[in-house]
């Protein structure tokens, strides 16, 4: 049953807690969908003021994403973004203002929000996520992230379940990713090794369609067909020494002219100045609307996962995948995404095992005592760091540029806490482990 | 599931200390790349040359057909992996200036599997060797072995290549030849890729 | 020193700033965006209106009014993101309206103070305004008004609450709410008329066919394939009556036939373009039928009697009707996939449908006249507008608008013909009716408390004491099922009628816990839904929720009812 707002909360208009009031209702009751063991009210308060979050983007959704966290009572934000304010950026990215086109992003968002928000601390940071390292994501107790790039949001999700570490709590980080395109979006939370991961999910995300080269280069039919024609073979022809800048307007121009005039061998109509540019940047349209709705779908996550105040998205054996289609009446699907087994980055057989490892042993010798582990028994193994190529079966002329490492020692070749990776053509998984130095 | 959540809140310890070694860890694209190069069968016609053998990213390759018109040149690709991979595909260019119907002068490749019909289920192999017998997976294709095999004159790139393999096969036969050995074809003289 | 002559006409600095919403909507919708004037009826904690606001002046509408007697407090800084702490004590209405229009220098933003009871008595206080957006808590005499007079004005209003995690919205368009551009699935909208070929789309199959036996291995791998299936469409009508494939079986026969003819021996061992034929077998020999949907739209009284007065939509309407009537078919759209062809043979297919999507928009068009002229009707309908009518016909869509539930003290809720399917739903375990009626048992709390007591500001459940009031709109709650079970006159079984009552008092406790309260995230999220229904609304573009949508935050799931 619903409880009267617990004694040690002020509820008066006056206290430290009066910009609160609504937030403390929440924060301060049990409802329905609690934990039976759930404790409202202080702790709680304390939890969610002390939890440190990191946001990735700082653009159409990370503007939505910062605003709603300072405003659910999150006091201690960081945000990257390497990229700098655009004019395009002004019809949704509601941080930023004329004057601030070409400066950073992450840098006017923070100062933005701060200013507007009192007793919120945000930090930020421009340039890319795959600047900071482990230590760096480890302070955070979760990631939001508002990205529009697959690699990048590869590239987090691979660290964050590499970080896992079984014997420590503190290194798992939920991570809540969202995405919009038009009127479409979704929002889901990845608790890694968990549940399913964004390297799970990867088939959610369908490859850009592509014309094939011989089409471009013989029978273009439609004007598309020539804009790719005139970016992707007419630019290396004729202007080979300039590297193409899809933001430089004399750039597009330039592969506009190009295109319409291929256009216009062809007879084929519809090539526009704002076509070029669509195809060549491969723009996504973006709207505020559907950015509100996912950017606030991952932040109210967030907060939920924060505060226990409800069930939240990602809970293992739930649903952990909001779909959202705003074009057609309003649509949601939300489901379980499954992990997979053989997933990559998370799938059980490929999770990384520490190794306690001898670092005068030789390669060899190390490769001869994976042979006989019974998890492994490995007949023909190659095997890398993030480095280094260690050892390689094949292809023949890798195998004879990686043979002489067969004698060097491990500590000649690697850091001490270096993951390697052992594929085996006789294993359809391969084989990660941590090595540390014994002694 | 307050599991993740009712971990303490960690402090200070971490901020000061630890300044250790970043721990490098094997990225995605890495880990695709190196199975499939495990599973990479290059029979006698094709190499690989890694300039720098840690980066497998990066590498080339070449191909010596042991029949065909093309027989007796050696050819050499370019390939370039990205961090994407493989929701990308790979990068292939033919880095020599070679007479062919499915490769233009700058050395674009029309491989149908390197571009519209590749899938992050294909692997580098596909893309080295090609599939031709198994037209499920790919629609139209032709491997990178295969081009050198047959070339298509459908739909080229070098559209007077194709133009002569269509008009006249012994004829683009002899252009071939001349264009091996470093010839002018056409008013366009070409790289000299005999081995 | 002379200026050069700018080498290409680039974009304008608005099309620039535009840019990724004019992808979507164009300039015709931005247009529309940019005439309409919004009033915000604000109230509560208000942060739902006025995140909505923020997603409409972004993007450019033209004018937005917010009309708010509070005055802004402690709480208000801690969930509204339009307002600072040097506001505290002034008016939220003036404040907040001054940190939107920092958003867009374009849009114009205005603000009322006055109490919403004495501002509406003044008249034609509503007049200027192109669309009304209410929030709860409002009081049902008020908002009953706002209702009548969209209605009576035939512009859109739009209801909403947003509570704790919990949020709905309601809108109320105008009875008749067509819409052109509907934005299809791209794959929707190809239609091929391979049934009913015109004389030059057979001529153009016959020429690229010609002696397909003896064809050279490239012009046969590039015959376009509706060609490829025409002509094998007329060898079929020879073994079979003059009859094209009628059902699935025959179509996957005639499929076979179409695979069978690709020539294999060649480099890639097929033939893309006979790939594609095969492809497009099942999908593409239908009988070009319009939608039911469609048909009806021409059987509605405003488009079997066009007068004077009717708008642009049904002049049309009508006149695209009489085509269907005359040929059993829409005007062809005109537009061709891309197929594996040669460009000029690609193109010239192109300006086959091409010139008939034209012939038959002249048609449609001097019916229109026609009825211009009969009906004595003022200005032309722009050619343009027959042109994109025609091209998007089997998609047009027709929205009946109709009032939403006002919940007055004490009074019955009505579903009317909706009844049945409602109570129907109810019992479905994922169902969110239950919280609807929720949100309609805090209206009718809202309806019967005051915070003085005196008639002031109305009083949300949960203000003060979550327990009792929860039971109180429990009770509430369950008697709004009751009626509606009733009204539907079905009877739920058990255990299925305690599991509805299960469901809708969690609903209500959870609704109640918040105590009227917004959270930032469900406010955010809510002004996102309605800010994009109000862009579909005011461009009528795209598909609007008809008419009422529930989010809930718990389980973050949405649901539209029809109400």
């Amino acid at each position: 049953m619903a409880e009267a707002i617990i004694p040690n909360l002020p509820t008066n208009l006056e206290g430290p807690r009066a910009r609160w009031k609504y937030l403390d209702n929440i924060l301060g009751r049990r409802g329905p969908f609690t934990d039976v063991d759930w404790v409202p009210g202080a702790a709680i308060i304390e939890s969610l003021e002390r939890a440190k979050l990191l946001v990735i983007g700082a653009g159409g959704l990370g503007c939505e994403i910062l605003k709603n966290l300072a405003l659910s009572g999150f006091k201690d934000i960081h945000v990257i973004d390497m990229d700098t304010i655009d004019v395009s950026n002004l019809n949704r990215q509601f941080l930023f203002r004329h004057a601030d086109v070409g400066k950073y992003k992450a840098e006017v968002a923070a100062k933005f929000v701060e200013k507007r928000v009192k007793g919120v601390k945000i930090t930020p940071y421009c340039g890319k996520i795959q600047d900071k390292d482990e230590e760096y994501y480890k302070q955070f107790a979760m990631i939001v992230c508002g990205l529009d790039s697959i690699e990048a949001r590869r590239w987090i999700n691979a660290t964050l379940v590499g970080m896992v570490d079984e014997n420590d709590e503190d290194s798992l980080k939920p991570l809540i990713d969202g995405g919009t395109e038009g009127f479409k979006g979704q929002a889901r939370v990845i608790l890694p090794t968990m549940t399913s991961c964004i390297e799970c999910q990867l088939d959610m995300h369908a490859p850009r369609a592509a014309v094939p080269l011989c089409t471009l280069a013989t029978i273009p039919r439609q004007p598309q067909h020539c804009i790719e024609w005139a970016h992707i073979i007419a630019w290396d022809e004729e202007r080979k020494e300039i590297t193409l800048d899809t933001d430089d307007p004399e750039h597009i121009t330039w592969l506009f002219q190009k295109a319409l005039k291929r256009a216009q061998e062809f007879n084929i109509p519809g090539v526009t100045y704002s076509m070029t540019q669509g195809v060549v940047k491969n723009i996504i349209p973006a709207i505020a609307s559907t950015n509100a709705i996912v950017a606030a779908s991952c932040c109210n996550e967030a907060f939920k996962i924060a505060t226990s105040t409800n069930p939240f998205l990602g809970v293992p054996e739930t649903d952990n995948y909001m779909m959202y289609t705003g074009d057609e009446s309003v649509y949601t699907y939300t489901f379980q995404h499954m992990k997979k087994s053989d997933c990559p980055v998370c799938g059980e057989d490929n999770l990384s095992r520490p190794l306690q490892v001898d670092p005068n042993s030789t390669l060899q010798e190390f490769l001869d005592g994976l042979a006989e582990r019974p998890e492994a028994q490995l007949k023909k193994p190659s095997i890398r760091s993030e480095q280094k190529s260690l050892y390689y079966q094949s292809p023949a002329s890798l195998e004879e540029q990686t043979r002489p490492n067969l004698t060097k020692k491990l500590n000649e070749l690697l850091e001490n806490g270096e993951e390697v990776v052992i594929s085996d053509p006789a294993f359809p998984t391969q084989f990660r482990y941590q090595l540390t130095f014994k002694g | 599931m307050k599991k993740i959540w009712s971990m303490k809140q960690k402090v200070a310890q971490e901020e000061a200390a630890n300044v250790g070694p970043k721990k490098k860890r094997v990225t995605a694209a890495q880990l695709r790349v190196q199975k499939d190069l495990a599973e990479l069968s290059l029979g006698s016609t094709m190499k690989t040359h890694f300039a720098d053998p840690d980066d497998i990213l990066n590498f080339k390759l070449t191909i010596d057909p042991d029949e065909g018109m093309y027989k007796g040149g050696r050819f050499e690709f370019d390939f370039k992996i990205n961090q994407n991979f493989p929701h990308d595909p790979p990068k292939v260019k033919c880095t020599q200036k070679i007479y062919h119907p499915n490769i233009d002068l700058e050395g674009n490749v029309c491989l149908n599997i390197l571009r519209e019909d590749w899938k992050p289920v294909l692997n580098l192999n596909a893309a080295v060797v090609g599939l031709q017998a198994n037209r499920s997976i790919t629609e139209a294709n032709i491997g990178m072995q295969f081009l050198f095999l047959e070339p298509n004159a459908s739909d080229p790139l070098n559209k007077e290549a194709a133009e002569d393999l269509k008009g006249n096969r012994e004829g683009f036969k002899r252009n071939v030849r001349v264009s091996l050995g470093g010839g002018t074809v056409r008013g366009q003289s070409f790289d000299r890729v005999l081995k | 020193m002379a200026d050069l002559p700018p080498p290409v006409q680039g974009p304008t600095a608005k099309e620039k700033k535009y840019d990724r919403q004019l992808r979507l909507w164009g300039a015709t919708g931005q247009m529309a965006l940019e005439s309409s004037h919004i009033l915000l009826i604000n109230s509560g904690p208000g942060v739902v209106g006025v995140e909505t606001l923020k997603n409409l002046v972004l993007p450019g509408i033209g004018n937005f009014t917010i009309q708010d007697s509070a005055v802004v407090s402690e709480a208000d800084l801690g969930v509204n993101f339009f307002l600072e702490e040097e506001h505290l004590g002034g008016f939220r209405a003036e404040h907040t309206c001054n940190l939107l229009k920092e958003l867009n220098p374009d849009v114009q933003g205005s603000f009322i103070t006055e109490p919403v009871e004495s501002w509406l008595t003044q008249p034609d206080s509503l007049k200027p305004y192109t669309l009304i957006l209410a929030t709860a808590p409002i009081r049902p005499e008020i908002l009953a008004r706002l209702s009548a007079h969209a209605g009576a004005s035939l512009i859109p209003i739009f209801y909403i609450h947003s509570v704790g995690f919990y949020s709905h919205f309601s809108i109320h368009l105008p009875p008749a709410f067509p819409i052109v551009d509907t934005h299809p699935d791209s794959e929707t909208t190809s239609d091929l008329r391979l049934l009913k070929p015109w004389p030059e789309l057979i001529q153009f199959a016959k020429e690229k066919t010609n002696a397909l036996d003896t064809m050279a291995a490239d012009d046969h791998g590039h015959i376009p394939y509706i060609a490829i299936l025409l002509y094998h469409l007329e060898e079929w009508k020879k073994d079979h009556e003059g009859q094209v494939p009628q059902n699935y079986k025959e179509k996957t026969e005639f499929r076979t036939i179409v695979s069978k003819a690709a020539r294999t021996n060649n480099p890639e061992g097929g033939e893309e373009n006979y790939d594609e034929a095969v492809a497009a077998v099942l999908k593409s020999l239908n009988p070009p039928e319009p939608a039911s949907a469609v048909k009806e739209i021409f059987k509605t009284p405003e488009c079997v009697l066009v007068s004077r007065d009717s708008s642009s939509f049904w002049v049309i309407a009508h006149a695209i009707g009489l085509f269907y009537t005359k040929y059993g078919v829409l005007p062809v759209p005109g537009s061709v996939p891309d197929m594996k062809a040669r460009s000029a043979d690609y193109i010239q297919l192109q300006n086959v449908y091409k010139s008939k999507a034209r012939k038959d928009v002249v048609e449609v068009l001097e019916s229109v006249r026609f009825l211009e002229r009969t009906a004595d009707r003022k200005d032309p309908i722009d050619e343009k507008d027959v042109e994109a009518f025609c091209k998007n016909a089997a998609h047009i869509k027709l929205v009946r608008g109709r009032p939403f539930h006002v919940v007055q003290a004490s009074e019955t809720i009505e579903w009317g013909e909706r009844a049945k399917s409602i109570a129907q739903n109810l019992t479905f375990p994922d169902s969110l009716v239950p919280l609807y009626i929720a949100f309609l048992a805090f209206d009718e709390f809202v309806a019967t408390h005051d915070k003085d007591a005196l008639g002031g500001a109305p009083k949300m459940p949960g203000e003060t004491d979550a327990e009792t009031d929860a039971e109180k709109v429990t009770g509430i709650a369950f008697k709004i099922a009751d009626d509606l079970i009733k009204e539907a006159g079905t009877f739920v079984e058990e255990p299925d009628y305690s599991d509805l009552k299960t469901r809708t008092g969690e609903f209500v406790q959870e609704l109640v816990r918040a105590g009227g309260a917004e959270l930032h995230n469900i406010a955010a999220l809510t002004g996102g839904l309605v800010s994009q229904e109000i862009i579909k609304a005011i461009t009528e573009q795209y598909i609007p929720v008809d008419n009422t949508c529930v989010f809930d935050g718990v389980r973050s799931k949405t649901e539209v009812i029809r109400v």
